[in-house]
């Protein structure tokens, strides 16, 4: 089910609040589990099941884990859980990519298995992986309620398109979280400007990029527009989830982490990766890279490390080779950094060095789109007038010219400058309390708004589901 | 307001939105027809555990949800008005207004599409006119993207190829009559896709010229009110009505319109249809399979066959009195294989292929 969709805003939601808040304390667990099950089971009734494996799968290996503590065994279950996650993961996601690379290599003509991507699986997978692991390390306590544990990983705000929400962070809200009309207006709020993020700027931005996709009027500057449009369109998409996940988290009682902080505003690619996706970075960062000896070890480990993480990073986006190259081209940027290009970013003026991010991560979202390697190139070689397309067309033109709102929009709505100027309001007492009473009256308006494109049945799909 | 004022005012009024809402969902009749959007509206699904464990159920569950939501129409016009005029894009679902008028973009030229009209009409030209001494003739009517579009630096389709690649496939089986120049953005109608019958003339005149008659009659314009074009319920943009106008004469009352499907008889226009669901089926009743006019006024025996679209509904009436009887044909609701069981042809008749841009641009439902 889809957060920016009528039966979830009319229909789930109302009914599982009422539910919810009526149900005494340790009701409430149950309640919300056999409703992310529903959540989930809309959209992937068969993969349900899967889902509820993954989740018995690590509340068994947690207790086995825990019982087995100072033993080979502990060890022996602590792999048994990563070898079934991640075999899991590979088998849905994975199996055709491998399947399509060794008959292009051997010439074999082996049978693609053609299986529809569980829904969500990559982030339900490294949640588990994250529950055992921190069981293991002695992180986090083993969780004995199968409803709590299943709770952890179904719970539906964050379970299909993240943040990766760990263990430890929920742990107690698990059992001991506080419900109350602020956590419930602030959660709410956040929710509605996640919804408005997605449907109004987001949603608009795909279909930017879909007629581009369409045109064949195309020129040097649709190049441009759409790699402006898709490297916004990607951070309203997914940051508008985040959003809505975090706030929904909160409605409930739960304390979700940030997952973005304006990461268009970054002045290195370093920066850019601790702001963006910050969950799945900080993941492979605890999970992977520190594990494989981090950067305490000799330079050429230091570079195989950042060559994996990089290598995984790309790979848990997609099982295309697109995104292997995209992860390491993110990785390759950051050795750049910290060997040569650090020190000279810090002497450069802010705005180059702000261009520099900018025009790399461009570049990197072109590819990360691309259907094939191919095509990433056809459409880097278009933004420098490869392929013969005139500097303008008619079409670009039109489009820059009924999507520049949107992108001014956007473009300023990625970076602080919003936030700013309501703090520096809210600083003021008068200018406070005039924001507090128009502030209900704007999330109306915007519920409304998503509302009226939601019944116009906009383009509305969410790109990180497919992760 | 303080803090704690605001946090109550947001939770209170998020509830009761979202819970009147949800009611009126749940308790709203449902509705067979959009009249605003012409098209059937999506309906609860039929429950069964296979739908529901195949998928198959909650996306016929979210189309009901949608279509059947309360006050939708309020809705579409309130994000037509936040797409148009807050966040400052040119069109709504590809509907735009230009000078007053309503357009739609149907960008770029569909040259697969294209393909298979021509295809179709190679097809009936070989296979029932490819002997006698028939007249061929083809025209294209611009749909009004043509005349707005270019103004305002929207995208349109490349009419001149569209016109060229006919002509290239065409050219030397039948004869092409250009049109473009006969018609200009006044003569269609500020909310529809249609042209209007009232401001024909020319197209009647530069058809004639090419064709070998001389209609000159004179006409009795007569009006609609409120009329609605299809563009007016589809774009959801703010429009006001229009009146639909239709000529009329003694020639044109005598006439009488046979149709083969139904086997009835009636007259050209068909006043009823103003209060359906398309009132631009006044004329002729709008699309069907074969129809024929008879014209008792002429006795030439001359006839004409129009392979035609809704927009020869109505021209037709305009080309009647140069003709006996002159035949229509949309293989859009009959197989152009099967038209020998429906068409007598005396190998002598005049032939018009008459089809929009927006037909030959989305093209797949010519059989």
């Amino acid at each position: 089910m889809l957060f920016s969709s009528i039966p979830f805003l009319y229909y789930f939601l109302p009914l599982l609040l009422v539910i919810y808040f009526l149900v005494p304390k340790k009701g409430k667990n149950p309640v919300l589990l056999i409703a992310s099950l529903f959540f989930y089971f809309y959209g992937e009734p068969v993969y349900v099941l899967l889902m509820i494996g993954a989740c018995l799968s690590a509340y068994i290996h947690g207790l086995l884990i825990h019982r087995f503590r100072g033993s080979i065994w502990s060890k022996v279950f602590l792999w048994s859980s990563v070898i079934t996650s991640l075999s899991l993961l590979g088998f849905f996601k994975y199996s055709d990519f491998f399947l399509e690379n060794l008959n292009a290599l051997t010439g074999l003509e082996l049978r693609l298995l053609g299986l529809a991507l569980p829904i969500g699986i990559s982030f339900y997978t490294f949640q588990t992986l994250s529950y055992t692991v921190d069981v293991y390390r002695g992180d986090a306590a083993v969780q004995r309620n199968f409803i709590s544990l299943a709770t952890y990983v179904a719970l539906f705000p964050q379970l299909i398109a993240g943040p990766i929400v760990r263990y430890t962070t929920v742990e107690e809200d698990l059992t001991q979280r506080t419900h109350s009309v602020e956590n419930f207006s602030d959660g709410i709020s956040r929710f509605l400007i996640g919804l408005g993020k997605k449907v109004l700027i987001a949603n608009q931005l795909g279909e930017l990029c879909d007629i581009f996709r369409r045109s064949s009027d195309q020129s040097v500057l649709f190049f441009w527009l759409y790699a402006i449009g898709f490297s916004l369109h990607i951070y309203f998409d997914f940051s508008g989830y985040s959003d809505m996940a975090i706030g929904l988290g909160k409605v409930f009682g739960f304390r979700f982490l940030e997952n973005f902080n304006y990461p268009f505003i970054s002045k290195s690619i370093s920066e850019f990766w601790r702001r963006w996706h910050i969950s799945l970075g900080s993941w492979f960062r605890d999970y992977v890279y520190i594990p494989l000896g981090g950067n305490r070890v000799s330079k050429g480990k230091w570079l195989r490390n950042i060559l994996i993480v990089w290598l995984l990073t790309g790979f848990w986006h997609g099982a295309a080779w697109n995104f292997i190259v995209w992860g390491l081209y993110f990785g390759f940027f950051l050795v750049l950094e910290k060997f040569f290009l650090g020190a000279w970013l810090k002497r450069l003026p802010d705005f180059l060095s702000h261009l520099y991010v900018l025009f790399l991560v461009l570049i990197s979202f072109v590819i990360f789109n691309a259907s094939s390697m191919g095509q990433a190139f056809t459409d880097i070689g278009g933004l420098f007038g490869a392929g013969g397309h005139p500097l303008v067309s008619q079409e670009a033109l039109y489009q820059l010219r009924s999507f520049a709102w949107i992108l001014l929009f956007a473009v300023v709505g990625a970076t602080p400058v919003p936030k700013r100027i309501i703090q520096g309001i809210k600083a003021n007492p008068t200018g406070r309390k005039l924001l507090n009473v128009l502030e209900p009256f704007f999330l109306a308006a915007l519920l409304l708004a998503v509302t009226a494109y939601l019944v116009d049945g906009s383009f509305n799909p969410f790109l990180y589901f497919r992760f | 307001m303080t803090d704690k004022l605001k946090h109550i005012a947001v939770t209170v009024s998020f509830l009761v939105l979202t819970v009147v809402i949800s009611l009126l969902c749940l308790t709203h009749k449902s509705i067979a027809v959009s009249d605003s959007e012409r098209r059937p509206l999506a309906q609860m699904p039929d429950y069964s555990a296979d739908k529901l464990f195949s998928g198959n159920y909650f996306p016929g569950f979210e189309s009901y949800t949608v279509d059947q939501f309360p006050l939708r129409d309020t809705f579409r016009s309130l994000k037509a008005f936040i797409h148009t005029k807050l966040l400052g894009r040119d069109d709504n679902n590809g509907y735009y207004q230009a000078d007053g008028y309503l357009g739609k973009t149907d960008y770029p030229l569909n040259e697969e599409s294209l393909s298979h009209a021509i295809d179709r009409i190679q097809f009936i030209r070989e296979k029932y006119f490819g002997s006698g001494s028939h007249n061929i003739y083809y025209s294209v009517i611009p749909d009004k993207n043509y005349f707005l579009a270019e103004s305002a630096g929207r995208p349109s389709m490349d009419y001149e190829k569209l016109t060229q690649t006919m002509e290239n496939r065409l050219g030397s089986s039948m004869t092409y009559v250009d049109i473009f120049d006969a018609l200009t953005i006044e003569d269609y109608y500020k909310t529809d896709t249609h042209w209007r019958q009232d401001r024909l003339e020319n197209v009647v005149q530069t058809l004639g010229n090419a064709m070998g008659f001389q209609n000159k009659p004179e006409y009795t314009v007569r009006e609609l009110y409120p009329f609605y074009g299809v563009y007016s319920g589809q774009s959801a943009l703010p429009s006001k009505p229009e009146s639909i106008y239709y000529l009329t004469n003694a020639v044109l009352e005598n006439c009488a319109v046979y149709n083969t499907e139904t086997g009835k008889t009636g007259p050209i226009y068909d006043l009823d249809r103003f209060d359906g669901q398309d009132p631009y089926e006044i004329f002729l009743s709008g699309s069907q399979a074969i129809l024929t006019i008879q014209n008792p006024a002429n006795t030439s025996g001359d006839r004409l066959i129009l392979f035609r679209d809704s927009f020869g509904s109505s021209i037709a009436p305009l080309l009647v009195e140069a003709y006996s009887e002159v035949v229509l044909v949309d293989i859009r609701y009959v197989s152009s294989a099967l038209l020998d069981r429906f068409l007598e042809l005396t190998g002598e008749e005049d032939v018009l292929f008459l089809y929009s841009t927006l037909v030959l641009n989305n093209s797949s439902a010519l059989k």
